[in-house]
């Protein structure tokens, strides 16, 4: 960890070890949770195949399709879009220094609704815009959408330089582009339905594809966001500290930023708006110990993939063999988690 | 265009045993069949098969309800939780509704192909996993006639689709001819509700071709789209002599400020349906002219 | 990684500012300032509220935009530097730090950001660093714990450890006694003494108590309509600059060598009326 370790060696040392210990523990539940839900997510589907351990170890062919080629690419892609959630809001809390910080603050939700309402739209209306939107993708669409949204917001706050700014703009831009979103589905409301789908969020949709996806860009966000970590430890002890220790803050909020965008983007591309999970892993990750930020971009994207997965698995078997959308699970449960804490709070105050 | 296969059968009963055997072949499994099937479905995708189709999965009731008109019902091996027609499909296996597919279901099924919505997301995934399937379009009176076309190639079954075609067109036609005959003058003037927003169904969606030919005026013209969002005071200023309902519920249309002036809510000149024969007059597919005749029937019945 | 001590004999200026002004949108705080920070020499920053303390801190030490005006580090301009270098010569201590989740240690090892970077402690200088300003500012004892769990007087005890540890040849302190009790206060202005003295270091703080403020070396009197004078503490007392800045009579009185300011209350008439 980065505490000095001439330091951690006097001063009250066992509650050190413990702090590490606790940490410990936290991220091998983490794993252990993950590895669970993903042995669940290859038992519990929604064809009613036998859930022995040895239909698992040696099924027959079609029940292999199932199995590697739908029940697991489904799990671990939603394991990664929760870990993308959980980092873009962790460092979303660090950068705006507010722990309500999520992901879609900067308008990527809007963004990637728009971008997604264009393809249908495009499809629908012309050949070539159908040709163009097949190429693309809801995925793709989404992901542009999103990106979109982001260099809007960013732009319209002339800078990163205040935070305030960067929030309005990107609660200005969220709303310019629902708005816009809501003309285009009244023009034409018959893709009203896909839409619909998309904005409740589903885990159905995701491929071996749509995993290397994930995947890559969580390779490429995780890293350097922890690089930057130590940045959003000087950012706590207030801008002018921080500036004054060397870092240049328009640098990093514009890179942590840009990393968010990007994460959040992929995101919402391959699950659609799946809300709560970028608020509540790096909060729940916060409550539960005490964390510097590298710890946190670590701890918060396991915690975010373990809710994702658990969400997805819980849609899936709920009202099975119909199924619930992942993102109403979400808001489910984010929705209870909050509530919880705003009664803890008022029973401790 | 053959003549359908149908009318042979029938014009010559010595011919009988032949033509039977015929009929056997065609709709018998043709495993040896060298014969490839390209067609080009309605999101500008190719699909091949290596033989016609013997494991059919619709996730649409109107093409299920096609396919079925095509006397291939046995070869469905499921649907989706909506198609309900003709009866013997209920007992199907179940693989979701319009944006929830059962991925699982159709792949362990092992379907020849997966009939569903040009607007369904889950055809890109079923490509992936090795399954085929034609995305259709199903909103327009032409498009009734395309997809039979195209579901017709697919199940190897071309002269029962165009026997079908025609057979549609005739009924439609009769049905039409005989519809006009009853109107006095213009026809009676008719509003269209899909939802109490409101929305309505213009004369260029499909509800409103079918009473076009039926010979009623929509007071929505298809420049406004096919379902627009109106603002209530375009009904009221346009006066329908007759109000089609195509909700689950029926509104009460006195609550509408305005709208107790109309002169089809103050002479209760509204049509609505029981469920059953709402699906038939929703769905772009072989029953068409039947439900031309409902909404015919309430015409004559409602009209002023 | 420290600078060498700045020889007492060199006239350069550590920090100085020439023709400087500073404001809040349409509001200017300070202007046609010029001043000279000389090296291994601890000034005091006094003046009333509001007349720009933190303002002026805050504009030597590049955190604030001048609108007029050059501030010179070292002999080259502060903007010249480039951002690391200027942060490894120039330490910050802000007057309102939020509380933080981080520990005690980690809070001083970004001290020494400047010098190691985004990867924390690529050298054993780093540790070293960050134990001896620890242990100057009393502040070991709770290196693991979490400032938030900390008192006041112990965050501002870590908060100074940090400052110590960049190990700056130029240390800009904005109210560093706030929430200490006296005795740590006298710590602070003992480990400031000897910042400037025995390391050369040259310290400009702002400090509210006077008595405290005048045990620096030099101090920058300000009044609500600009600087008052600059100079040795006792060049201020004999021009009595105090009275001028605080528009009232200020009295300081010299006791064993230190200067106290004294309220001009008459305690004991005071005790009349309660007897």
């Amino acid at each position: 960890m980065s505490a000095p370790r001439a330091l951690l060696q006097l001063g009250e040392a066992p509650q050190d070890v413990t702090r590490a210990n606790r940490l410990t523990v936290w991220l091998v539940a983490c794993v252990a949770i993950t590895l669970l839900l993903t042995f669940g997510s290859l038992v519990i589907g929604t064809s009613s195949i036998e859930t022995s351990l040895g239909w698992i170890l040696s099924p027959d062919a079609q029940s292999s399709v199932v199995l590697w080629q739908i029940r697991l690419p489904r799990s671990v892609g939603a394991w990664l879009a929760g870990a993308l959630l959980g980092l873009a809001g962790g460092i979303a809390q660090g950068v705006f220094r507010n722990p309500l910080a999520d992901p879609y603050l900067l308008g990527t939700a809007s963004g990637a609704a728009l971008g997604v309402t264009i393809s249908l739209v495009a499809a629908d209306v012309s050949v070539g815009g159908l040709a163009w939107a097949t190429k693309l993708g809801i995925t793709g669409a989404a992901c542009l959408g999103a990106g979109g949204a982001t260099l809007l917001t960013i732009s319209l706050s002339r800078g990163v330089l205040q935070t305030r700014s960067l929030l309005l703009s990107g609660v200005v831009v969220a709303f310019l582009l629902s708005a816009i979103t809501q003309l285009m589905l009244l023009a034409k409301p018959d893709i009203w339905r896909s839409m619909q789908s998309f904005l409740f969020g589903s885990t159905g949709f995701i491929s071996w594809s749509s995993v290397g996806l994930l995947g890559t860009v969580f390779g490429v966000s995780i890293i350097p966001a922890v690089f930057l970590s130590r940045g959003l430890d000087a950012l706590t002890l207030g801008e002018d500290t921080a500036q004054s220790l060397g870092l240049s803050l328009p640098a990093l909020r514009l890179s942590l930023l840009g990393i968010v965008s990007l994460a959040t983007a992929a995101a919402v591309g391959e699950v659609g708006v799946v809300g709560f999970v970028g608020l509540v892993a790096p909060h729940l990750v916060r409550e539960t110990l005490s964390v510097n930020h590298r710890q946190l971009l670590i701890a918060a994207p396991l915690c975010g993939g373990a809710l994702l997965q658990a969400a997805d698995l819980a849609s899936r078997w709920l009202i099975r063999p119909a199924e619930l959308p992942v993102g109403a699970v979400t808001a489910c449960v984010g929705g209870s988690y909050l509530v919880y804490l705003l009664w803890r709070r008022s029973r401790n105050a | 265009m053959t003549a359908p296969l149908a009318a042979t059968a029938r014009r010559g009963a010595a011919h009988t045993g032949i033509v039977a055997a015929l009929i056997a072949s065609m709709l018998a499994s043709p495993c040896g069949a060298a014969r490839a099937i390209v067609i080009r479905d309605d999101s500008a995708r190719e699909v091949r098969f290596a033989h016609p189709a013997e494991r059919v999965v619709s996730l649409l009731p109107s093409l299920t309800e096609i396919v079925c008109a095509l006397g291939a019902c046995a070869r469905l091996v499921a649907v989706d939780r909506y198609s309900d027609w003709p009866t013997q499909v209920r007992s199907l296996p179940k693989a979701g509704g319009l944006d929830d597919a059962q991925v699982e279901e159709i792949v362990r099924l092992k379907p020849d192909v997966v009939l569903l919505s040009n607007s369904q997301r889950i055809a890109g995934r079923l490509q992936e996993l090795g399954v085929p399937s034609v995305a259709i379009d199903t909103q327009t009176f032409a498009h009734i006639g395309h997809s039979v076309v195209l579901i017709g190639q697919v199940l190897g079954l071309p002269e029962q689709a165009a026997a079908l075609n025609e057979q549609i067109d005739r009924s439609v036609r009769a049905v039409s001819e005989t519809a006009r005959a009853h109107r006095h003058g213009a026809g009676p003037s008719v509003y269209v509700e899909v939802d109490r927003a409101p929305y309505a169904a213009s004369a260029g969606s499909f509800i409103g071709e079918m009473l076009a030919r039926l010979g009623a005026r929509n007071i929505v013209t298809p420049d406004l789209g096919a379902f627009p969002r109106l603002n209530p005071e375009y009904v009221v200023r346009h006066d329908p002599d007759v109000i089609v309902v195509t909700e689950e519920e029926l509104p009460d249309f006195t609550e509408r400020p305005g709208w107790d002036q109309i002169r089809a809510v103050k002479e209760q000149r509204v049509c609505s349906f029981p469920p059953e024969v709402r699906y038939m007059i929703e769905r772009p597919g072989p029953r068409v002219a039947d439900g031309m005749q409902a909404l015919e029937a309430c015409l004559e019945r409602a009209a002023p | 990684m420290r600078e060498a001590p700045a020889s007492r004999t060199t006239t350069s200026p550590a920090l100085s500012c020439e023709g400087l002004r500073v404001g809040y949108g349409s509001r200017v705080v300070l202007e046609h300032v010029s001043l000279d920070i000389p090296p291994g020499r601890w000034t005091s920053v006094v003046g009333p509220n509001g007349c720009g303390k933190s303002t002026l801190l805050r504009a030597l030490a590049g955190l604030e935009t001048a609108r007029a005006g050059t501030i010179f580090l070292q002999g080259r301009r502060l903007q010249a530097w480039p951002r690391r270098e200027r942060a490894r010569r120039l330490a910050w201590l802000s007057q309102n730090a939020p509380i933080t989740d981080l520990t005690a240690a980690e809070v001083v090892a970004l001290g020494r950001f400047a010098h190691s970077g985004w990867l924390a402690h690529r050298q054993a200088d780093d540790d070293a660093a960050a134990q001896r300003a620890m242990t100057a500012t009393g502040s070991l004892a709770w290196a693991a714990r979490r400032l938030s769990t900390l008192s006041g007087g112990e965050r501002q005890r870590v908060h100074l450890a940090r400052v110590l540890a960049v190990e700056a040849p130029v240390l800009l302190l904005d109210e560093p006694t706030t929430h200490l009790d006296p005795p740590h206060q006298e710590d602070v202005a003992r480990l400031l003494r000897d910042q400037s003295q025995r390391h050369g270091v040259s310290v400009v703080s702002a400090i509210h108590d006077l008595s405290l403020a005048l045990t620096a070396d030099r101090v920058i009197v300000l009044g609500h309509s600009g600087i008052v004078g600059h100079g040795t503490v006792r060049e201020a007392l004999e021009g009595d600059w105090l009275s001028v800045a605080f528009e009232t009579r200020v009295n300081i009185v010299e006791h064993e060598g230190v200067h106290l300011w004294r309220p001009a209350l008459d305690v004991r008439a005071q005790q009349g009326i309660d007897r």
